[in-house]
Order: C-alpha cells, then structure tokens, then sequence
C-alpha cells in the first residue's frame, strides 16, 4: 500500500497544527482574562461618572455645548474598531460587514470616512472608496491595542472630538464587537458624537441631595462631558479587546477539537490500510507454501 | 470620612482618611469630615491625602472630578 505513508505524514501534521491551535487557545484564555478584568476595573470609574452627569443635566439643559449640537449628517465619520490578528472566527467580518451596511444603507449619498482601529479593518477600508482617515493622530490607531491604557487611549478621542468641534464631521459612529462572554460577542453600532440626547426619566429623587457645584453646574458639565465622552471610546476598546480574546478562543477551540476528529479518521483509515497490507502479504506466503507443496 | 480614587484604569485608593487637599479649578481646597456635599472639578495637580494614622500620600492626577456626600468621597482622576 502506497499511502501508507502518506496517511501517516497527514497525521503527524494534522497533530502539530492541533498543538499550535490548542496553545493558541491557552494564550488567548490567559490573555482573555486579564482583558477582562481591565473592563471591571473601569466600571466604578465609568458608572460614578455617568451617574454625576445625569445627577447634574437633570437640571441643566445640555443641549448647547459644542458635543451635543445636532447637525444634518452630512459628513460621517465611522470608527471600525477589529483586531490587529486574524484567526479569531467571524469577529473581524462581523465588524466590517456591519460597518460596510451602515455606509451602504443608512448613511447612502453621504460623505464617509472611516478610522480603522485594528489592522483588519485598515486592510478592508483600503480597498474601498471611502476616505480613510487618521493619519494625523498622535499614534497610529491600530497600535493603540499593543498597550491598551487610557493614557494612550485618551489623545485620540481628543482627536476625534477636535475633528467633530471644528464641524468637520456631521456625525460618528463606532462599530465594535461588544463583550457578551467568552463565547459570545455582539456586534454594536454605537452613537459617538453628537452626545445622545439624554432619556427622559429624570428621577427627581436623585436631585434631593442639595450639592455645592465648584465653580458652577454648567462649568463642570462642559467638564465631564468631554471626559465621558473618552471614557466611551476606551470602554468600546476595551470591550473588543476582551471580545477579540474570547472570539480566538472559542475559534481555537473548535479549531482543536475539529483537528482530534480528524486525526481520529485518519488513524481509522491508517489501520484499515496497515491490516489490508498485512493480510494481503500472509496471502502471498500462503499462496506461495501452496505452491510449494503442490 | 471614607476616600476613593479611581481613573479609568484602576482603583488608586480606598479607605478611611483624616482629610483630603484637592486641586479645584478654582483654587486648592481641603475637605474634611462631614463636609457639606460637593461636586467640584479639578485640575492637573497633586491630591494629598492624610490617613486616619497622619500617614501623608500624594496623588499626581491631570485633572478629574470630585462628589463628596454623607462622609464619601470619590475622586474621579485621570
């Protein structure tokens, strides 16, 4: 039997691709952890600082400042943010597909521009038509995820708010894979900027507290609102990122378990091959004794 | 009076203090046990912190906001 040997090179490569995507999924397990716990760590911070806001535009109109005035969108700038690596299921598509069907169907016959965070996205975008921006930011964004802080983070949404400010962009969107768990990652498109008008449930009950405001209510708004506004754009970062882990795990690990069925077919067809030439040889020898004998 | 300080990347501090020095926007100011509640902004500048013990810690923040109610505080620092 001829293929004998090459079952038996089929599996020993199908086996080492199996350790790669199994250590792959380790990696992406330890890496998912601490992406996680980055998001929880965040939490406090983002949750006290929404709460204040609202506790204060209850009674403030914030329909003024320069980050809530609503425009015609005529000038839309989409912020696609993917992963830097591939291997990682349908998280990428899911993200560009999304991102692709706004700028097809929402925003149809308007100016669009696209910022890639994440190499993936960078790679599509420039393909298409649309303009890319972002190569005046501080740093390039796609190596915003190789140290995910909000030092880092925070420079560019400033840019981002400074391009919205100066009324070169109407309205701006960000499209990123949401953090269900590890196995589930849902795919969000997010209003950035103009601020979205606040919901109208104004519970009078948080408005009993009688604050000292330094120096005024409308100063600390004008205060919060563009740090909130950074604190959105970091916590949608965050977000992939722990998405992006959970999604290569769970590719990994399908990956690895799709790799065992396969060596197990292998083997089955390696066996069946060996016995076939073993009783093919006990043939010939009997064959051959009866020759003899005659 | 308890202290909390959080950025958006980690808890800096948590526990009971004796009084706090802040940088507000307006000018430096110190908080100390049952303080009228407050929603100040701060600027870039140092928080200094006295523990119940007299322990004295410094806090570098570039700017952020501070609520202080019922004897809690939290600084929101970046």
């Amino acid at each position: 039997m001829a293929n004998l040997k090459e079952v038996r090179n089929r599996i020993v490569s199908v086996s080492s691709t199996q350790q790669i995507t199994s250590a792959m999924k380790m990696v992406s397990a330890a890496k998912l952890r601490r992406a996680q716990d980055a998001v929880t760590q965040m939490r406090p911070y983002a949750g006290k600082l929404k709460e204040i806001l609202e506790n204060l535009s209850a009674s403030l109109d914030s329909s003024e400042g320069v980050f809530s005035r609503q425009r015609e969108a005529n000038n839309v700038l989409l912020i696609v943010v993917t992963s830097n690596r591939g291997l990682c299921g349908a998280f990428n598509a899911n993200a560009i597909k999304q991102a692709n069907f706004l700028a097809k169907k929402q925003y149809k016959g308007k100016q669009i521009s696209v910022l890639c965070v994440g190499k993936k996205a960078a790679d599509f975008f420039k393909k298409t038509e649309y303009k890319i921006v972002g190569s005046d930011l501080p740093r390039n964004a796609s190596e915003l995820f190789d140290k995910l802080t909000f030092d880092n983070v925070a420079p560019v949404a400033e840019k981002i708010m400074e391009a919205f400010a100066k009324g070169q962009f109407d309205r701006i969107d960000i499209i990123y894979n949401q953090f269900k768990n590890a196995a589930v990652q849902v795919t969000t498109v997010e209003q950035f900027l103009p601020v979205a008008p606040a919901s109208q449930e104004n519970k009078k009950s948080n408005a009993v507290t009688d604050y000292i405001f330094e120096p005024g209510k409308k100063e600390i708004v004008d205060d919060l609102i563009p740090r909130s506004l950074k604190t959105q754009f970091y916590k949608a970062l965050l977000d992939s990122h722990a998405a992006e882990h959970g999604a290569r795990m769970t590719a990994m690990h399908k990956a690895t378990d799709n790799a065992k069925e396969l060596i197990k077919a292998l083997k089955l067809h390696y066996n069946k091959a060996r016995q076939a030439a073993i009783t093919g040889e006990i043939l010939e020898i009997v064959g051959g004794a009866e020759a003899l004998n005659n | 009076m308890h202290l909390e300080i959080v950025t958006p990347d980690k808890k800096l501090f948590s526990g009971e203090v004796k009084s706090v020095k802040l940088p507000g926007t307006d000018g430096s100011f110190g908080v100390l046990n049952n303080h009228a509640p407050i929603i100040a902004s701060l600027k870039k500048g140092t928080v200094k912190v006295t523990e119940q013990n007299q322990a004295v810690q410094n806090f570098e923040i570039k700017g952020g906001v501070v609520e202080v109610l019922n004897n809690k505080m939290i600084v929101l620092a970046e």
